[in-house]
């Protein structure tokens, strides 16, 4: 077989020159003739509607060229990665402090930001929900489409009760993960213009372009095949690039226009307009036998996704599948749930769903082995999984499966007998 | 409107500018200079870090119109035909991921290592603690200082031994 060299070699990235010279684009490294700048007015309130907005007024301020709102949406007024559920301009109720209500665009920076201090709105206020516990109460106002729970999964194996009749030690606790903010260094920027051959282009720094181009087509009402997206350098993204931002108002302000538009966040924007990594509430009770081995696990886990679904589904089923650890359990009870409140939506971020879990599956760990007086690092040796072990869901574990081997490497540090 | 006069890079720069433009508007915007970032417009992430007469500063943080006769090194000021041994090191050691932080990272570093070639880890991370990465978790950004330390040491060996001959 021909070695391939790249193995194993330490390689060079082929963005680095461009990035250590300062020679790398970002989105509002670029500049285009006669460019304008759009931005958003968000809303100040999590829940409740809009009653007025001084749009006209607006209009006549020096520099504004066209004020935006979801009725000159030539297409689709909501986007998101699985439910179409984000409004790209709020048209009927507003579920978060952020949400989209005007796109403004102007002649220069100076008149965008005197712009977006004059818009005055009228709102009508309604009672949110912010904790999970508040979300599922009965009668609490429903954020999601038609419940609060977008997503419940169990996983199931064995049977729990007899699994925890063999234990000798139960441990119960529950399990608090905070919201995390991705802080990408580069804040949202795009620009969208109109190409020469007439195609839409929007030049962004984005996770997945062609989700992009979708989204922007259905906003426009075009094909896919008349959208361009141009991505350039990334500043960032672990995962708060994959849910659509600046991408559909720069289309849109480009469209209207037919100028190019440059849409720019400073960083509260950032903070304030994307994606959270979800805030869990873990409930875990797990079971030891005598010798060592685990015997049961029991765990609801509970995850606020906000106000938009976002990839809440798929973060919470994977907390679900990842929730028993590397371990071997043979009597498993495991729910999880994606439920939705007033507060800014949850998504994608490194992990995903994945990071969560381990806080509680290994603080759990530490206890039991306290309890049975046994190293924890011998504790995980006992019951980690090792190749051919099948996981919660069922999987058969092929191969590829080195935790005994990185577990003796770390007791042989330690003098540790396994 | 207000008159400055500004060595950018070697190069000198009169203009007439707002009064309360920031530098880094200056650079960007006036000089077209878009190696440097801006990250947060309030001091906090050392995106947008440039050396002015020596010490590193936030450009979000400086008015331009305060510049007036200074003298600026940005990312476009570093190397030239060939690469600075910083860059040449963060490359090699594969300090840079998405690259924002970058350019303020090897400044900061220039800035130190002109001073210091000697700089102990402390110092290192004392010198680009005003300098936020989101992506490395700084290990390889540490190694890659450390790694252009020994570069700029055996050039500047090398140098003197040319002087002695």
């Amino acid at each position: 077989m021909r070695p391939v060299s790249a193995v194993g070699a330490s390689q060079i990235r082929p963005d680095a020159y461009e990035k250590v010279t300062g020679k790398a684009i970002y989105p509002d490294d670029l500049e285009f003739p006669g460019m304008l700048y759009a931005g958003v007015y968000r809303s100040t309130i999590p829940y409740g509607r809009v009653i007025d907005l001084n749009i006209n007024e607006i209009r006549k301020l020096p520099g504004v060229v066209e004020v935006v709102d979801h009725t000159m949406i030539p297409g689709a007024k909501k986007h998101g990665v699985i439910f179409k559920d984000i409004p790209i301009l709020v048209d009927d109720v507003i579920k978060r402090v952020g949400d989209c209500l005007l796109l403004i665009i102007c002649e220069t920076k100076e008149a965008l930001k005197n712009a977006l201090k004059q818009v005055k709105v009228e709102y009508e206020e309604y009672e949110g929900v912010f904790t999970i516990e508040d979300a599922l109460r009965e009668g609490a106002p429903i954020i999601g489409d038609a419940s609060n729970v977008l997503y419940h999964i169990k996983v199931q194996k064995g049977d729990l009760e007899q699994g925890f009749k063999e234990a000798k030690y139960i441990v119960e606790n529950t399990y608090f993960a905070q919201m995390t903010e991705h802080v990408f260094l580069q804040p949202e920027c795009a620009i969208g213009k109109i190409g020469d051959d007439g195609l839409i282009e929007v030049y962004v720094a984005t996770q997945y372009p062609h989700y992009d181009r979708e989204e922007v087509a259905r906003c426009l009402n075009l094909k896919d095949e008349e959208v361009r997206i141009i991505n350039t350098a990334v500043g960032g993204a672990f995962g708060a690039r994959e849910d659509i931002n600046p991408q559909c108002h720069a289309a849109l302000a480009a469209y209207i226009t037919k100028r190019p538009v440059k849409v720019l966040y400073d960083r509260e924007e950032s903070i304030i307009s994307h994606s959270k990594r979800h805030p869990m509430k873990m409930y875990y009770k797990t079971g030891v036998r005598e010798d060592g081995k685990l015997c049961a696990i029991e765990a609801r886990i509970y995850g606020d996704t906000g106000a938009y679904a976002s990839w809440g589904t798929n973060v919470l089923r994977k907390s679900a599948l990842h929730a028993t650890g590397p371990y071997v359990i043979p009597n498993v009870f495991v729910e999880a749930f994606a439920v939705h409140t007033n507060n800014p939506f949850a998504g994608a971020m490194r992990g995903f769903g994945a990071a969560q879990v381990p806080l509680a599956i290994e603080a759990q760990m530490d206890m039991l082995a306290e309890k049975l007086g046994m190293h924890p690092l011998k504790f995980r040796y006992l019951n980690c999984f090792e190749v051919g072990s099948v996981t919660a869901s069922g999987q058969v574990l092929a191969s590829g499966v080195a935790i005994k081997e990185c577990i003796e490497k770390l007791a042989s540090h330690d003098n540790l007998s396994l | 409107m207000v008159e400055v006069t500004i060595t950018v890079n070697g190069t000198s720069y009169t203009r007439k500018i707002h009064p309360l433009m920031r530098l880094l508007d200056f650079l960007r915007d006036e000089l077209k200079l878009k190696g440097t970032k801006e990250g947060c417009g309030e001091g906090e992430c050392g995106a947008c870090t440039v050396i002015m007469d020596g010490r590193t500063i936030n450009s979000c943080l400086v008015l331009a119109a305060s510049c007036d006769g200074k003298e600026i090194i940005t990312i476009e000021g570093v190397g030239g035909a060939e690469l600075h041994p910083i860059q040449r090191a963060f490359l090699e050691v594969g300090a840079v991921q998405c690259g924002y932080c970058i350019p303020g990272m090897v400044l900061s570093t220039k800035a130190l290592l002109d001073k210091n070639l000697d700089a102990t880890e402390e110092e290192i991370k004392e010198a680009i603690s005003g300098n936020l990465c989101r992506c490395t978790g700084y290990q390889k950004i540490v190694e890659g200082v450390k790694l252009a330390q020994t570069k700029m040491k055996e050039s500047r060996g090398e140098a003197c031994e040319c002087g002695r001959s």
